[in-house]
């Protein structure tokens, strides 16, 4: 087993973009992959600025995509306005307690797992942390694999509303909260992109 | 020359070594998965896409879901579901949908289609290297499949009130999604030597 030696050590820089390991002398004068002709840095720009400022935009966003109703109902049972956890609460009293679970994964525990684990790395390698970095490596690449999950219950009001415009039964209207909500899954994705997980290895000594 | 190949997620350099099918090379600092195994030419890959054309098609021509209420059918597709959240600034949510249900879904598979039908050709597309970076940021908004698990909350949480049915679409998204997903395994390093194959 030969040691493990990052890219600069070697005189080499990653194209994140296409994979292309490029020589640094090759970007001399024209710093972009002579393959792809990203532009190409040693790490992201504002990584952690970027992340940490998408992080609170999306954590502001999530107060009024909770608070405000995503969806406004008019049947035989009345009018009601509805939010994300009124609606997961009224699954469970209905005994659909599987819906009422997968959309409180999508739309409670993946936003809040998202912003307490960019958090947690935000702050670790703020703070130069050699530690768990193999396990922080995995959290960021969970982190970036369940993102896009949350655009789940804005997809259901999509579709319920669109089911319910002119039914007899009622009818069913989306309304402000849902506008927040896929704001805050932009806004979750855009900052776990903006990281850059190569920033959890790097040696201050 | 030994292919060097650099990890995304902490930068380690590794030594290429050749993969048989269903091997994965994870890395040997942190296991990011740094190339897998991938099977297909250039001509399996536009067969690939041409069914995901044909799947995306479907998808948005005919019904995902349709209710019937005294009569009265109503259907709804990816079209519909945009549509109904276009209500004065709410529309915000609407593009959103539209971008990462319809749009990106339907551009990864146009220009996916346009860069290798030339590679089958043995010929370099036009514009491909603004193509391959366009996809490769394209990428990760890509939701069909959050779609599909949309539309199946959807019908067990309206069969309670309603007779709700799925149309073709579903089994459509169902389709597109594991056919993106074989696509989606292919490594961008991989894609780049599977897509440039030009006449040598």
């Amino acid at each position: 087993m030969t040691a493990l030696r990052q890219s600069f050590e070697l005189g080499l820089v990653l194209c994140r973009t296409c994979g292309l390991a490029l020589p640094r002398t090759s970007l001399q004068g024209d710093p972009r992959c002579r393959r792809c002709r990203s532009p190409i840095e040693h790490r992201a720009s504002f990584s952690m600025e970027m992340t940490l400022a998408w992080l609170i935009a999306g954590m502001l966003l999530y107060i009024p995509a909770n608070v405000l109703p995503v969806m406004h109902t008019n049947g035989l049972l009345g009018e009601e306005d509805s939010t994300i956890l009124g609606g997961i609460l009224e699954f469970w009293r209905a005994g659909d307690w599987d819906i009422a679970l997968l959309i409180f994964t999508a739309s409670v525990a993946v936003p809040f797992t998202k912003f307490i684990a960019i958090a947690l790395l935000l702050v670790t390698v703020r703070w130069h942390s050699r530690w768990q970095q193999h396990q922080r490596t995995t959290l960021y690449r969970i982190v970036e694999f369940i993102g896009y999950w949350s655009m789940l219950d804005v997809i259901v009001v999509a579709i319920t509303s669109a089911l319910m415009q002119f039914s007899a039964l009622g009818t069913a209207e989306p309304r402000a909260g849902i506008a927040f909500f896929c704001a805050v899954v932009v806004a979750t994705m855009a900052s776990a992109m903006s990281f850059d997980p190569r920033l959890i290895w790097d040696r201050h000594t | 020359m030994n292919t060097l190949l650099i990890c995304r997620d902490c930068d380690t350099v590794h030594r290429a070594a050749p993969l048989q099918r269903g091997d994965v090379a994870l890395c040997r600092r942190c296991g990011a998965v740094l190339a897998r195994y991938f099977g297909a030419t250039a001509e399996s890959g536009l067969a690939l896409i041409t069914a995901a054309a044909i799947f995306f098609a479907i998808a948005n021509l005919t019904p995902v879901l349709s209710i019937e209420l005294a009569g009265i059918e109503t259907q709804a597709n990816v079209w519909y579901a945009v549509r109904s959240l276009a209500h004065g600034w709410i529309s915000v949510a609407a593009f959103g949908l539209a971008f990462t249900t319809f749009l990106v879904p339907g551009a990864q598979i146009a220009l996916l289609f346009w860069v290798l039908a030339f590679a089958c050709a043995h010929r370099r597309a036009p514009g491909f290297a603004p193509i391959m970076r366009l996809m490769h940021h394209l990428r990760p908004w890509s939701m069909s499949e959050v779609f599909l698990l949309g539309a199946l909350v959807a019908i067990i949480k309206l069969a309670n009130w309603v007779p709700i049915s799925a149309g073709a679409g579903v089994w459509a998204i169902a389709a597109l999604t594991l056919v993106l997903a074989v696509l989606g395994r292919c490594d961008p390093a991989t894609w780049w030597s599977l897509a440039s194959r030009a006449r040598a």
